[in-house]
């Protein structure tokens, strides 16, 4: 069998065409293998992140933080034992400047 | 034979099997291609569905008191199975199983069986890495409270499906929920997921956000946990509501029972702190002039052949004010005569009792409360001193914030939607309401309440003290008591009512003033120290023993009404 130039040409793109979309076939089983893992990663990592943050949530907890002021010798104050300033707006002095730059839920906690 | 024929025949024979392919394969192509494309499909693509993680619950000022958190199903596909007792051996510690349960799972009957349900993220790490033939992890969500048992009578119980079972968890099932996401799945032969598609979006749904605030719970549920330590009562109930808007900023209920919400579900016979019902009456028609006086009868009253009223100590003769203070039976007995069933009845009713109230929890009751006008001379005295009826502690509760923010009953409310507060209706003229609330400031201050006085703030309120109903033999009980407080504070310009009800309490004391007055002192000045509320009264000494054994005296509850011969 004899084939000219042109018939040569068009069965090389065709062999070509064919293996591209071959490749494209497997790249795309692979990289779908591969997001399907990637995407179990990222659920496993919301599980940690959700996990971490109600370890948060327990120990700022009312109850766990009574639980260590009473552990540390502290008890509530009375409200006579209280003096509310005059005229003072926002936070003053180094630790509630400190506190109010903490982010919630440490701050709402603290400030409980 | 030559080469061509042979060539032919060659070629036919070849061929030949072509034609039953040819016609095989145009009847699979053509004739059954849909059906056939429908099941190659099934077997590679699937639609599954992703469930929106149930909305987090929070408190006022957005702190967690519910959340979905997800974990993990450990299961087994036993087809592959080859040793049962080393899958025990290596998984036993991890999941804190008995390695012979494991065992026991893996050989009993059936290809699959659930391991351990709800591990969490660490577990599920661990079992990953053990890397157990067999063995599968599948995703779950699970739902916590962080607080612990904090508010649960409110948030109520999720069951194993993941809907609620009661209290906001069950009243806001839908809001909680969310829509699920769909998602086309493409699927190798393994079935694991190539390829997938997101064929619908879901909504997860935002936090609900509650006007309970979290550390005022912690507070009421501390105190009433001590108070149950102090009197051994059966159960006690605590709520706190804010009365310039009726939020509601804690409900508690000792033993907590995530279940059940008493405090809405359960109704219960007020005894004195009904009172304020007809002294409300009576003020706002007019009735009773500041400075009349009613006769204490020596104690006893004889209201109707056979029957008497009784007052535990003899009591001179009173101003409305001073039948507060003592809490007289006989003095509001002779009120309510003159104020008459029917404005009796609407007082009651405009303060909201025999109403439901609508706060969005399950099994709402809305208590008993009949006409007065059809229950004759003796039980119109009875229910002047709440007995005879039954109201829910957060009606009771919204009555004395209607009293303390000036005369307005405001929808109680749970759900922190930015809406303004619901106004019910005005329940009496300011005058009437001015006049009453100064009335329960000297409860406190000189009467039956003086357990309730915080140094240097006003506080207003009323006790209450009630034989229970036996419900075998239909009379009041010698026994079993009801002692509750109702109040406000401070009382200048009020920012918390709080409700204190103790079921039969059986150590010491089991009056009003002296079992639930305390634990209302008690979250009085805790919330005024969390709020750094000045003062709004000069500093003045503690209540002495004599005030003590002064309330004790008039605080004493006689049995409501006593016939003669019985």
């Amino acid at each position: 069998m004899n084939f000219d130039a042109g018939t040569a040409a068009k069965f090389g793109v065709g062999g070509f065409l064919v293996l591209f979309l071959c490749w494209q076939h497997v790249s795309a089983t692979r990289l779908g293998y591969r997001v399907a893992q990637a995407r179990k990663e990222i659920q496993r990592a919301r599980g940690r992140v959700e996990t971490l943050r109600l370890q948060v949530d327990q120990g700022l907890s009312p109850g766990a933080l009574a639980a260590e002021a009473g552990r540390r010798g502290l008890i509530p104050a009375d409200p006579d034992s209280l003096r509310v300033l005059p005229g003072r707006q926002g936070p003053i002095g180094w630790l509630t400047r400190l506190l109010a730059r903490v982010p919630e839920p440490v701050r709402s906690a603290l400030s409980g | 034979m030559d080469f061509g024929l042979r060539l032919t025949v060659a070629s036919a024979l070849s061929l030949a099997p072509l034609g039953p392919l040819t016609l095989r394969l145009a009847h699979l192509q053509v004739l059954r291609h849909e059906a056939l494309s429908e099941r190659a499909e099934g077997e590679f693509s699937r639609t599954a569905s992703e469930a929106a993680p149930r909305a987090d619950i929070t408190d006022r000022k957005g702190r967690v008191l519910a959340r979905s958190v997800p974990t993990w199903s450990v299961f087994l596909d036993k087809k592959m199975l080859k040793d049962p007792a080393e899958l025990g051996r290596k998984l036993g510690p991890i999941l804190k199983v008995a390695p012979g349960e494991l065992e026991r799972k893996a050989r009993a009957s059936g290809r699959f069986c659930w391991l351990k349900t709800g591990v969490d993220f660490p577990t599920a790490q661990a079992v990953q890495a053990a890397r157990v033939e067999c063995v599968g992890l599948t995703p779950s969500s699970q739902r916590v409270y962080p607080n612990e048992g904090l508010a649960r009578p409110v948030l109520g119980v999720v069951g194993a499906e993941g809907k609620g079972l009661s209290g906001l968890e069950l009243s806001q099932e839908k809001r909680l929920r969310g829509k699920p996401r769909r998602l086309e799945l493409t699927r190798d032969g393994k079935g694991r997921a190539i390829h997938r598609d997101v064929a619908e979006d879901g909504e997860v749904p935002a936090p609900l956000k509650l006007t309970i605030d979290r550390n005022v719970q912690y507070i009421v549920e501390e105190a009433l946990a001590e108070g149950a330590g102090a009197h051994a009562f059966k159960s006690g109930y605590a709520a706190v509501q804010d009365p310039r808007t009726g939020e509601i900023l804690a409900m508690a209920a000792w033993p907590p029972n995530p279940l059940k919400n008493p405090l809405v579900q359960d109704a219960y016979e007020p005894g004195s702190t009904f009172k304020v019902v007809t002294a409300l009456a009576a003020v706002e028609e007019r009735l009773v002039g500041p400075a009349e006086t009613f006769s204490g009868e020596g104690g006893k009253w004889q209201i109707a052949p056979g029957v008497t009223i009784t007052d535990h100590e003899p009591e001179p003769d009173m101003t409305l004010a001073q039948i507060l203070e003592r809490s007289s039976n006989i003095g509001i007995a002779k009120v309510v005569e003159r104020v008459g069933p029917a404005r009796f009845f609407r007082a009651a009713r405009a303060l909201g009792f025999g109403l439901r109230t609508g706060v969005p929890l399950p099994g709402e009751t809305a208590g008993d409360l009949k006409p007065f006008s059809d229950l004759g001379k003796v039980g119109l005295a009875a229910s002047s001193y709440g007995y005879g009826l039954s109201v829910s502690p957060l009606q009771m509760l919204g009555a004395y914030s209607a009293l303390a923010n000036g005369g307005t009953l405001y929808e109680p409310r749970l759900l922190d939607d930015g809406t303004a507060p619901e106004k019910v209706r005005r329940v009496a003229s300011e005058r009437a309401v001015g006049e009453l609330a100064r009335m329960l400031e000297a409860v406190v201050d000189h009467g039956t309440g003086q357990p309730a006085r915080i140094p240097g703030y006003r506080v207003a309120g009323k006790t209450g003290t009630a034989r229970k109903l036996d419900p075998l033999t239909r009379k009041y009980s010698q026994k079993a008591y009801v002692a509750s407080f109702a109040g406000w504070l401070p009382a200048s310009a009020p920012r918390w009512t709080i409700l204190v009800i103790v079921d039969e309490p059986t150590k010491g004391s089991y009056y009003g003033g002296l079992v639930a007055a305390p634990v209302f002192a008690k979250i009085g000045r805790r919330l005024l120290t969390l709020e750094a509320v000045a003062p709004d009264r000069p500093a003045e000494p503690a209540p002495d023993r004599g005030a003590v054994a002064a309330a004790r005296r008039v605080a004493s509850v006689p049995p409501p009404l006593r016939r003669a011969g019985r």
